[in-house]
């Protein structure tokens, strides 16, 4: 599991003893999966507002998102292809899971791999994002598990509410990246959370017609995390 | 971009993974039988039909019946194989016969599950406020003890607790075992000491005259509903080929043994002659009569905790059907959307608002909750999941016939089964219709008598109307008809929900 980050974003840390310790950025880590999660987490507290497993399947959707941003591999109809020869990028849960997809033997359903990286996505990204510092664990203990994951600056944890903004609203400053995270935000259930901090002219009109101009793959992945959560709130297993 | 050609020699682990987070049988049939509620059925329907209905040949009805639906789930689970859909009937009958029927046949399942639903209110209300009249000495009225229970199952419905699997599994299991020791012990004691099996005799269903047994065909099948709820987990199971139909099978064949028993031996143990009498007077009495020691004192407590649990359970039907539909966008999408902690809060509201307006009704007319709510709206449920099932019957002869190769499945799962099953249930359900007055206990010609029945006719041809409606004027909306969750999926892909063997 990752370590350190290399996203340059976080490089900007403190000098403390010789050691490096990352601090978090207004900016995010620019990671999807990352900012699903603080957006998924009461910025204060860090209590979820999502049920696990819909929360687990988000941020699946998430981790393979940023993949397909980054042109490593695109979801199609029944498989998951990865692109030969591509930079190597990423971190270390990125390339994980980039290991994971290239070490199957079947191509898999994009479906199925949601499914899979659910089962393991809330404690992986919660650990790469205390990795990057934007996370600590902190509070009582819990009857259940260990110590809640608790954001350490709560504007930066609100960041990603803000980054969405342009994908609900009219506006210049729309980027794949925001679109992208806001179609899988709404995917998983968090659009009354997003809605909740939206502009006042945001409709939801507007983020489908963001999210039907994304490319293929992207929208094939946000549909497949709709569904799949759909159909676990249907069989009330979320 | 090119396909990469992947390594490692062993089975994919992903898959292997998955499947252990997957459901086997016993989960599955804990699912449906926390819907069928045994003590329900044994302790609120068998009475009532027995009093209301006036006829004796309830516990062979209940295997007869047993023995139609056997041969209806043969197609029925074959089908669940090639359609994976967690709103499984009408998702069937829109793949099998068409969209618009598939809406009409998603409607006439809306009102019969909330009918079921609603009316449980009617038999939990009286129940509750005996039990509390004689054990702590709080005299309220039926409806007041209704309401708190369906203010807890709003609450339940708006914050997602969920009663968990195995505080669910305990109350089931011990309702079984009640059921059957009132059973066993029913039938050591008959009435003059002769053991009848009379009212277990097929003979006995007609020897009133067909119509007698539409009515007694409809009271058993409202006893089995639940039992068609395990395609509805068939995106969720270890092995969708065999866990569903061995879960469907199984809770057939247990249902059919703990409700002809239970009948039987009420019917036997009072007297048959005597048993339609002490049904009108002691109600659920009559099944914790059987037996002695701690049996009265505890079976009432179950009966309560029993119906509160089937009518939670047919509230998630209820809310699911809708929330299906709102995802198709085929009812307004808000009812597909989720709330907080994804709550389908629109969906679950909008059925709760229903049992509201209903219990409202009941509580200001002063009509008899046990009999006019309970059993009235109870049966007209059954009536409706009848209906339902003869119409899903034809969707499956209409599903292998259209797909070259039929998928495989054998002439008696695609064709012969679910012909014979369409025929009789589609006998069962005219019977019932015609012979309305009987079920319900009142005079024919009683607006009753066709209100109920009728309301299905309604619903089937607004549903068929509004499905031809977004034929022309929502095609989009359209093609995605019995997709479910996976409707958004259908621009992207062939119009099959995507699943791949695991």
């Amino acid at each position: 599991m990752p370590q350190m980050s290399n996203d340059p974003r976080v490089a900007a840390s403190r000098q403390t003893a010789g050691q490096s310790v990352p601090v978090p950025q207004l900016g995010g880590t620019g990671r999807v999966a990352d900012d699903m999660y603080l957006m998924a987490h009461n910025d204060l507290s860090g209590k979820p507002y999502l049920q696990p497993r819909a929360l687990g399947l988000g941020l699946a959707g998430g981790l393979l998102a940023e993949l397909m941003l980054a042109g490593r591999i695109d979801a199609r109809p029944g498989e998951i292809v990865v692109a030969e020869g591509a930079p190597r990028v990423g971190d270390d849960l990125a390339r994980h899971v980039l290991g994971l997809v290239l070490s199957e033997r079947e191509p898999l359903a994009v479906a199925e791999w949601l499914l899979f990286l659910a089962r393991t996505a809330a404690g992986d990204v919660a650990r790469r994002l205390a990795t990057s510092g934007y996370l600590a664990r902190a509070g009582e203990r819990r009857r259940w598990g260990g110590k809640r994951w608790v954001p350490v600056d709560a504007d930066c944890a609100f960041g990603p509410l803000v980054r969405v903004r342009p994908a609900l609203a009219r506006s210049r400053h729309l980027t794949l990246y925001g679109a992208c995270l806001a179609g899988l935000a709404d995917a998983c259930g968090l659009g009354p959370r997003m809605f909740a901090y939206a502009p006042p002219n945001a409709t939801r009109r507007y983020l489908d017609e963001v999210v039907a101009r994304l490319d293929p793959g992207l929208r094939y992945l946000i549909a497949q995390t709709q569904a799949a959560v759909g159909s676990a709130v249907l069989s009330q297993r979320v | 971009m090119s396909r990469t050609q992947t390594r490692g020699t062993k089975p994919s682990a992903v898959s292997r993974a998955l499947a252990r987070d997957r459901l086997g049988v016993p989960a599955v049939l804990g699912f449906v039988l926390a819907g069928v509620a045994p003590l329900t059925v044994a302790a609120g329907v068998i009475p009532t039909a027995y009093a209301t209905t006036g006829l004796t040949s309830i516990p062979a009805a209940f295997l007869v019946v047993a023995v139609i639906l056997g041969v209806f789930a043969a197609g029925y689970v074959a089908m669940a194989r090639h359609v994976t859909n967690a709103g499984a009937i009408y998702a069937f009958v829109a793949r099998g016969i068409g969209r618009p029927a598939g809406v009409a046949a998603a409607l006439v399942a809306l009102v019969a599950y909330s009918f079921l639903q609603v009316g449980l209110y009617g038999a939990l209300g009286p129940a509750a406020a005996s039990e509390a009249a004689t054990h702590l000495g709080v005299h309220a009225p039926w409806w007041q003890w209704a309401l708190g229970a369906w203010a807890v199952i709003t609450v339940l419905g708006l914050l997602r607790v969920d009663i968990t699997g195995w505080v669910l599994g305990v109350l089931l299991s011990a309702e079984i075992v009640v059921i059957l020791a009132e059973t066993l012990l029913g039938l050591a004691r008959p009435a003059g000491d002769h053991l009848s099996f009379a009212t277990l005799s097929p003979a006995g269903l007609t020897a009133g005259g067909f119509g007698v047994f539409g009515v007694l065909a409809v009271v058993a099948a409202l006893g089995f509903v639940g039992f068609e709820q395990a395609p509805v987990l068939g995106e969720e199971t270890r092995d969708a080929t065999r866990t569903i139909p061995m879960a469907t099978y199984l809770a057939l064949g247990l249902i059919a043994v703990v409700y002809a028993g239970a009948a039987w031996a009420m019917a036997t143990h009072t007297g048959d002659a005597k048993v339609v009498a002490a049904a009108a007077a002691q109600g659920p009495g009559l099944l914790f009569g059987l037996g002695g020691g701690p049996l009265p004192q505890i079976a009432p407590v179950l009966f309560v905790t029993s119906l509160f649990a089937a009518a939670l359970a047919f509230h998630n039907s209820c809310w699911r059907y809708v929330f299906a539909l709102g995802r198709e966008n085929v009812l307004p999408a808000a009812l597909g959307r989720t709330g907080a902690n994804n709550i389908p809060k629109a969906a679950s509201l909008t059925q709760s608002v229903t049992g509201l307006a209903v219990i409202a009704v009941y509580a200001v007319t002063g009509l008899n909750p046990m009999t006019k709510l309970f059993f009235w709206l109870g049966t007209a449920g059954g009536l409706g999941v009848a209906i339902l099932l003869t119409v899903t019957a034809v969707a499956v002869i209409a599903f292998f016939a259209r797909t070259p190769g039929h998928h495989g499945e054998n002439a008696w799962r695609r064709l012969i089964a679910p012909a014979l099953a369409a025929v009789l249930l589609a006998g069962i359900v005219v019977l019932a219709v015609q012979h309305y007055h009987t079920l319900l206990g009142v005079a024919p010609g009683d607006p009753a008598a066709w209100i109920l029945p009728a309301s299905y006719g309604v619903a089937a041809t607004a549903g068929l109307g509004w499905g031809l409606i977004l034929k022309f004027r929502r095609p989009g909306t359209y093609a995605t008809i019995g997709l479910g969750a996976h409707a958004v999926t259908a621009h992207l892909t062939p119009a099959t929900s995507e699943r791949t063997p695991s």
